[in-house]
């Protein structure tokens, strides 16, 4: 067995540090914030990724990526996340965007998209969520009606009407990946499409919604005869469902929240000082086991970055990670906001300090505690998770008689 | 990008090398096991031993010998170790009613049949109707030699745990580093808990197959949301368990510092882990659950010393707390980050 990620990972990891250090303010919580000195740090640390050929190293070479491997991404991700991701809104550009593009995009597609996002010059959001439409994203109703105008070239167009909600990063985007109703016929799932849309495009209106996690996390958008073309659409029309499924598979692995919560964890005896010592020993024990969850986050993680590599990953697998791990984001957030609240508020720390500033990590438990209330909700509800995986677990075929690695739950998800 | 950089992430980029399984070897050795095991008896394997406690041994200790189970070596080489370990699962898949664990991590030397972690204050293991020289060992590294008292509870309540008596090893046992020692607690933690997975994992498959065959309301209790969400609760809780296993036992076989840190965790994690597939798996059985007639009664109550022996969860947080102190456990980040560049 083996659980080092070996010494290129950690020259990598090292290097990443040494980027995020010498680039990154060690106060910056995020992009999400009303400073617009946050969104041109964001911006600003892509073009230098991109520049070192570190922004998008996961992609294929022929896009200009390294091919890099699952274990250098699974890398980033937590260098990136637990540094509260200063590629900003870009990574969802570089996790999901760019690649669906590669897989479903006409030629002309990834020409006009691939370089942008591999630059780190543009911010995509996700057009997805509507007031009727949570979990039950195919009952969407946002509608792309044909324009009998058609387009210039003599194929189709159509009016898009509707609207988007929850929309992280909207109001700073210059694309949205929307999706939209074309048919009512057959299934809810076959009359949808996927469209690339100019966020400037007429017709387009973006409300931002005031919310406990802070500004620009979630919008509305609304749109009102927004003009789209046959060049504007994302592979087949009406076969946008297989193409959000694919997004929302890269999106449940694409986030290493156990990162954040363990260098948080990490951090907190050193942030406390001597108060460390004061804390009531449930509290500390407290600490000790959500240190074990986090851990077991980041394994059940590797789990499935491994199969992932021999092509095997199982909902299984990717549902009990993501269950752990949103609901890791929040037991944690208990934690360490006890933690936090039984320093002084403006206290220094003691004699234990080393390079953790208390303010600092103060100011980002209290971000991570407002971000985590979220984590069972974004992205796919837990409760979607759940059923993912008991529908795996009881769709197995047959008992299962081995104790081995891989029993139960494993052999009904190959089946 | 600097060259090294560059070269360093190519070689990356050809795998990595991390391993979260047991080797085939070993993962065959522990199906051979669980075969062989179930040829002896299966789950009536425990239920022999509770009507007759002194057959214990016959039952069980046999088929392992000649599997060569005794031959092994978990301190030896990593290969044993795994073995070891995926033997202990087999064990806990039939709940069988022999110290497994213990008995491979008894101390070289040969003076002890079998080692048991044990908590000072009160030291006690499931020993009763067997004849073992027995040693023990604390969590902080401390050895004995111990003797097991006599005791007129019968297994049905007991589930075999009696009273020890310890006595300091003398001569050079006793000199022995505590570190050794710790070593050992390690050892004893971690095969216990991949005992624990066994029996874990086969109160998962009962409980699968239970809800899939009992129908209410004219339908299988798969088909209810309130089912399905509990199996789930259940499942993540013995999946994580199973990584922390795997990670644990890596910790032991490559000699990191922090074996004890490792097992501890695994050890806290496993115990509550327990608590909830147990309290699942019996509610989703029903009143069948209690009779004697389906097996995870038997799991059940058989779980009972590795849940509590040589502490419960309570008393392993705190342990495992005051180990780790301000350094934290080995991960990516704090002050004993692994393999991290600073």
């Amino acid at each position: 067995m083996e659980y080092d990620l070996g010494p290129e990972a950690a020259a990598l990891r090292g290097r990443l540090r040494a980027l995020v250090r010498e680039h990154v303010p060690a106060d910056y919580l995020g992009a999400f914030t009303a400073d617009p000195a946050d969104l041109a740090i964001a911006q600003d640390f892509c073009r230098l990724l991109a520049d070192e050929g570190l922004l998008c190293m996961a992609w294929p070479e022929e896009f200009g990526g390294r091919g890099a491997s699952l274990w250098e991404q699974t890398v980033v991700r937590e260098e990136m996340w637990a540094r509260h991701e200063p590629r900003g809104a870009q990574y969802m550009g570089v996790n999901w965007v760019g690649p669906t593009i590669m897989r479903h995009g006409t030629p002309e597609q990834r020409a006009q998209h691939l370089p942008p996002i591999a630059r780190g010059e543009v911010i995509w959001c996700q057009g997805f969520s509507e007031p009727g439409s949570g979990s039950d994203l195919a009952s969407l109703r946002t509608a792309a009606r044909p324009d009998p105008d058609g387009d210039d070239a003599g194929g189709r167009a159509w009016r898009i009407h509707g609207q988007k909600i929850w929309t992280s990063y909207a109001s700073m985007a210059q694309w949205c990946f929307l999706l939209a109703r074309t048919s009512s016929s057959g299934r809810r799932q076959q009359g949808l499409t996927i469209f690339l849309v100019p966020m400037d495009s007429p017709g387009i209106e973006v409300r931002p919604i005031a919310c406990m996690m802070g500004p620009h996390h979630l919008n509305e958008v609304f749109l009102d005869g927004v003009r789209v073309t046959e060049a504007d659409v994302l592979g087949e029309v009406d076969g946008g469902w297989a193409v959000v499924q694919e997004v929302l598979a890269f999106e449940r692995v694409g986030i290493a929240r156990y990162a954040r919560v363990e260098r948080l964890l990490q951090e907190a005896p050193a942030a406390l000082g001597d108060a460390w010592d004061e804390l009531p020993a449930e509290l500390r024990g407290r600490w000790a086991r959500m240190l074990t969850h986090a851990r077991r986050a980041r394994l059940l993680a590797y789990r499935v970055v491994s199969r992932q590599g021999t092509g095997q990953v199982s909902p299984v697998d990717s549902a009990a990670y993501r269950i752990a791990v949103t609901r890791l984001d929040q037991d944690g957030a208990e934690v360490l906001t006890e933690i936090a609240m039984a320093a002084e508020p403006d206290g220094e720390a003691g004699a234990h300090v080393d390079s953790v500033d208390p303010r600092r990590w103060r100011r980002a438990v209290e971000d991570h505690a407002r971000y985590a209330v979220a984590s069972t909700v974004a992205s796919g509800s837990i409760e979607m998770q759940r059923i993912l995986l008991s529908r795996a677990l009881v769709a197995a075929s047959g008992a299962p008689s081995s104790a081995q690695p891989g029993t139960a739950a494993r052999a009904g998800a190959a089946s | 990008m600097t060259a090294a950089a560059v070269d360093a992430v190519t070689g990356l980029a050809a795998g990595g090398g991390v391993v979260l399984d047991l080797s085939d070897e070993a993962a065959e050795f522990g199906r051979t096991a669980q075969r062989a095991l179930e040829t002896a008896g299966g789950d009536e394997l425990a239920q022999a031993a509770e009507r007759e406690p002194a057959r214990r041994a016959e039952l069980v200790a046999p088929v392992l010998d000649e599997l060569g189970a005794w031959d092994l070596d978990p301190r030896g080489s990593a290969d044993e170790l795994e073995a070891a370990a995926a033997l202990c699962r087999a064990a806990g898949w039939w709940a069988a009613p022999y110290p497994v664990a213990q008995r491979l991590a008894r101390p070289a030397g040969g003076d002890a049949d079998a080692l048991f972690v044990v908590a000072p204050a009160a030291p006690a293991a499931p020993v009763g109707g067997l004849d073992l020289r027995l040693a023990a060992v604390t969590l902080d590294g401390r050895r004995y030699a111990a003797t097991a008292r006599e005791s007129d509870v019968p297994a049905r309540r007991s589930a075999f745990v009696v009273g020890l008596d310890l006595a300091p090893l003398a001569g050079a046992a006793a000199d022995a580093d505590a570190a050794g020692g710790q070593a050992d607690a390690a050892l004893g933690l971690v095969l216990g808990c991949w005992t624990l997975l066994g029996l874990l994992d086969r109160a998962m498959t009962l409980t699968r197959t239970y809800i899939l065959e009992r129908e209410q309301f004219g339908q299988p209790l798969a088909r209810f949301q309130g089912v399905q969400f509990q199996l789930t609760d259940a499942e993540v809780e013995r999946a994580g368990v199973a990584e922390l296993a795997g990670y644990a036992l890596w910790s032991i076989e490559s000699g990191q510092a922090e074996a004890l840190d490792d097992a501890l965790a695994l050890r806290l994690a496993a115990v509550e882990a327990a608590e909830t597939v147990f309290r699942i798996t019996h509610q989703l059985h029903g009143a069948m659950g209690f009779c004697d007639e389906t097996t995870l009664s038997w799991l059940s109550r058989y779980s009972q010393p590795l849940r509590r022996l040589p502490l419960g969860r309570s008393a392993t947080q705190d342990a495992l707390a005051s180990r780790l102190g301000r350094r934290g456990l080995a991960g990516i980040f704090g002050p004993n980050a692994m393999a991290a560049t600073k």
